[in-house]
């Protein structure tokens, strides 16, 4: 074997082992779990209030009051995405994301996803407390 | 002593844990907040309030980095030194302290700092011709490396903190109340 197939097994070598089957993605990337669902309850709220552009800024008044910062606001889409870091000796940040949609003619629905240290949170209270806040906002005006 | 010192300053880092329940919990200062980072203005023109606080801001520094009209926000961020003497004075001291007892302590100082704004306006609810204009300002501080015995510190540590001196927010609003030619109403 000289030099020249030498270097073309080499090559080939190289062009196969793109042939390699890629590594199998998990079947379950998408698919709900049942805590995703019990998760998604506490996570929504709808609230008796007809004008969407209302609700969310009332959300974002409530965020305010929590000390959180608005990093970004789509009216239209009903979106916001906030975060502050955990502060009292905890260390980490909080993020989350905000979506406020109409249901139906008469209400609208406010959903948020917490991260803690980009883990999600599950805790139902810590969701509770959120709600408490943007009630307060909507319902005792600043 | 000189450990005994260092062994505070390290375990000063450990105060009790706060719960994450505590994320959206409200408190009682949340209020007095509010009332420091908000003033109404007799104008029921959003977006001229909009404008005039992107200009205030840009008057003092900022960048403004994001903005959303239909939710009345911004959102501005200026970067500034962030080295205070005091801490470079403690520094030279910690060192000399050290040095005496025989060992190497070079303290970490804040190098950098980003101050960050998000303003939002907001109808008031119970007067539609008035607004209410929201804004808050926070800092990220940077500190460099330092050096304890054998052991480097590595630099990029941060820390946030919410800026809650009265004048900076007073400093603010007057400028803004200047730029709409209307008065800022304590809530």
């Amino acid at each position: 074997m000289n030099a020249r197939t030498g270097l073309f097994v080499l090559g080939l070598a190289f062009l196969l082992q793109a042939c390699a089957g890629p590594q199998k993605v998990p079947k379950n990337l998408l698919s709900l779990t049942d805590s995703q669902m019990k998760i998604r309850s506490f996570q929504t709220r709808t609230f008796d209030f007809s004008d969407q552009n209302k609700v969310l800024r009332g959300v974002v008044a409530a965020l305010q009051d929590l000390g959180f910062i608005i990093e970004r606001a789509n009216a239209p889409m009903g979106l916001i995405t906030a975060g502050k870091f955990a502060g009292g000796g905890l260390s980490g940040f909080v993020e989350l994301t905000v979506t406020v949609r109409k249901k139906g003619e008469q209400r609208t629905e406010v959903r948020v996803n917490a991260l803690f240290n980009t883990r999600p949170i599950e805790d139902p209270k810590i969701y509770q407390n959120f709600f408490i806040a943007v009630q307060r906002s909507l319902f005792i005006p600043g | 002593m000189g450990l005994t010192l260092l062994g505070g300053l390290l375990f000063s880092g450990c105060v009790q844990m706060a719960k994450p329940e505590s994320f959206f919990e409200m408190t009682p200062e949340m209020a007095q907040h509010r009332a420091l980072q908000t003033r109404m203005f007799e104008t029921s023109n959003e977006k001229e309030l909009l404008s005039a606080s992107a200009a205030v801001l840009q008057d003092l520094g900022f960048q403004i980095e994001e903005s959303a009209v239909g939710v009345g926000m911004l959102r501005a961020a200026k970067e500034r030194s962030a080295r205070e003497a005091g801490q470079e004075i403690m520094q030279g001291f910690l060192l000399i302290l050290f040095a005496i007892t025989g060992k190497a302590y070079i303290m970490p100082v804040d190098l950098h700092q980003q101050i960050n704004a998000t303003l939002v306006t907001r109808r008031s609810e119970t007067d539609s011709s008035r607004f209410l204009v929201r804004i808050l300002f926070h800092r990220s501080i940077w500190k460099g490396d330092g050096n304890a015995g054998d052991q480097a510190i590595p630099p990029g540590q941060q820390r946030m903190e919410m800026i809650h001196d009265a004048k900076i927010y007073q400093q603010f609003f007057a400028k803004l109340s200047k730029s709409v030619f209307l008065e800022a109403h304590q809530i």
